[in-house]
């Protein structure tokens, strides 16, 4: 069971980011006389209303996706590690400090930033992800700090230290490497809330450049055709659907 | 400090900082709002005015005391004019905000309460029908979209099976999300009331009290609904703010009027006074849900701080 997740997940992948280089055609390419095509051995997944192939845009929107979650990921991991470990090293007020922002960034809602963002901005998956991984930071700056106080008790750190190891050299060589595998565990929780997240993000399209395929913003396309060509609004919701669940997945069961 | 109060100047203090965080991204903008308001309201582009509305904005003074006078509006109700209506922005709020409010709040009010009794029965026999159910439930909704979930419905109840009308202004165009909302929550919080309701029948004192010839049933009830109940509430937090982000797409599909569509059609205006309210009425309206549970659990809670 594990083993196929992860060769799922590994596969998805694999596909997401192939859609940075590699189309089957050009995902712009309009033709007319090729509407609402139904899926052939041609185009896999049909053509939309101006005869584009859906299969080419839904793998860019793949790349596009895989962009922010890969920013989001970082952010999340670099920020919690950088602000846990600062405030358990820092006893005292400065931590509290620290903690107390992280607390005040759990209650603001991850979409009402990037929102925000997106509308100041303009939408593309850097800024996206990038808003989404900041408002993320509490809940991990929270975690990283639990995490690297208890490391910090831990008797081989304590050796380490009582050997001469100073702060960084403790932290960098000891706490975070010991740690990391946690933080990446309840980042990627929360992976499949991101992609749904986005495809909200580009649903709405605020400041988005139309000519660039996300999943969210197919669907707001494809919204229209939805008493004549059903089928065209399935494909894109799949994909986010199959994305998020396989993420879900593979680390719920981890 | 007594605990209502200690919690409510904690709201306060957040309000107030994601406030000064919010101001200070939005007049860090490159773009003019001085070039931006004489565009969309069709003044005289001249020297005068642009000077005027300077002055009058205050943009000539310093950061901090721009954003105290900009917070003393916002305080006595003048939230500035929406660049691309020309109207008062809190005008403009407060004829939206009651139909974002009610589509939200019914949501997740209803979410609690169907899954107090959906999670009792799932917690009654595990791996039941109703137990499986509610597990597929949940790992449906965290992977399929809202929206995506919300476009399936209106085919097939809207388009196929005529059931419901959605984009009428009265209760009916408003049924499908607040379903959406209220069903992503349910599934959630569901799973939490179960999961730590069964903790408890792993307790010795669930054992003891089956012994002295409780039924599961009723010593779930009587010894596991307060703890499982507590551990719900907390889980409320994460719901409601997910349920509150996901507004304006659910308005941007079902046509509805409420203040996530508005700033949505603001943004191409670059309408910076909409942003700007939009963030503090979100802000506020979790930040006051928040407080309220914290408040909750207080009272709920075995130990009093």
């Amino acid at each position: 069971m594990r083993r196929t997740l992860s060769t799922l997940a590994l596969l998805m992948l694999g596909l997401m980011l192939i859609g940075a280089i590699w189309q089957p055609h050009d995902p712009d390419a309009v033709n007319l006389s090729m509407r609402f095509a139904l899926p052939s051995p041609d185009h896999w997944l049909g053509t939309d209303q101006l005869g584009r192939d859906v299969l080419s845009r839904l793998m860019i929107g793949g790349w596009r996706t895989a962009v922010v979650l890969g920013c989001v990921a970082a952010i999340g991991m670099i920020g919690g590690t950088v602000f846990g470990v600062t405030a358990a090293m820092l006893e005292g007020w400065r931590g509290a400090l620290i903690l107390r922002a992280g607390e005040m960034f759990i209650v603001v809602p991850t979409l009402v930033v990037a929102l925000t963002a997106a509308a100041l901005f303009g939408l593309n998956p850097v800024t996206a992800g990038m808003a989404m991984g900041l408002a993320g930071i509490g809940p991990y700056t929270l975690l990283a700090h639990a995490l690297a106080r208890r490391l910090l008790a831990e008797p081989f750190v304590q050796a380490a230290r009582a050997l001469g190891v100073g702060g960084c050299g403790l932290v960098l060589r000891h706490v975070v490497p010991n740690m990391t595998p946690v933080l990446f565990a309840h980042i990627g929780a929360n992976a499949g809330l991101a992609v749904t997240a986005y495809a909200a993000l580009a649903f709405l399209g605020l400041g988005a450049d139309p000519s660039k395929p996300d999943w969210g913003a197919m669907l707001f396309e494809y919204r229209m055709f939805i008493f004549d060509h059903p089928l065209l609004m399935v494909w894109p919701g799949l994909a986010i659907a199959m994305v998020a669940a396989t993420l879900n997945a593979v680390f719920d069961a981890t | 400090m007594t605990l209502p109060a200690r919690i409510t100047l904690r709201t306060v203090t957040s309000l107030l900082v994601i406030s000064l965080l919010a101001f200070a991204v939005i007049s860090a903008m490159p773009s003019d709002p001085v070039a931006i308001a004489i565009r969309a309201w069709n003044l005289p582009p001249d020297g005068a005015t642009v000077a005027g509305l300077r002055s009058q904005w205050g943009l000539d003074r310093p950061f901090l005391e721009r954003y105290g006078a900009w917070l003393a509006r916002f305080v006595r109700g003048d939230w500035g004019l929406s660049f691309r209506t020309g109207e008062p922005v809190l005008a403009e709020f407060l004829q939206r905000l009651p139909l974002t409010m009610t589509m939200a709040l019914s949501g997740l009010a209803l979410a609690p309460l169907l899954a107090v009794p959906l999670g009792f029965l799932a917690a009654l026999r595990p791996s039941g029908w109703i137990d499986r159910a509610t597990r597929g439930l949940a790992v449906f909704v965290q992977a399929v979209p809202s929206i995506w979930l919300g476009l399936i419905l209106l085919y097939v109840l809207g388009v196929q099976l005529r059931w419901i009308r959605p984009f009428t202004r009265d209760w009916n165009g408003l049924i499908l999300p607040v379903a959406l909302i209220a069903l992503h929550s349910l599934a959630v919080l569901t799973r939490v009331y179960r999961r730590d309701l069964l903790d408890v029948t792993r307790q010795p004192f669930f054992r003891t009290a089956l012994a002295k010839g409780l039924t599961r049933a009723g010593a779930l009830w009587r010894h596991g609904h307060a703890h499982a109940l507590y551990a719900m509430i907390s889980a409320f937090r994460a719901e409601a703010s997910w349920a509150v982000g996901s507004t304006a797409a659910l308005e941007v599909l079902f046509g509805l009027p409420g203040i996530g569509q508005f700033l949505v059609e603001s943004i191409a205006a670059r309408d910076y006074p909409v942003l700007q309210a939009y963030v503090m009425v979100v802000a506020a309206w979790l930040l006051v849900l928040n407080a309220g549970v914290a408040l909750c659990l207080a009272w709920l809670g075995p130990s009093r701080p």
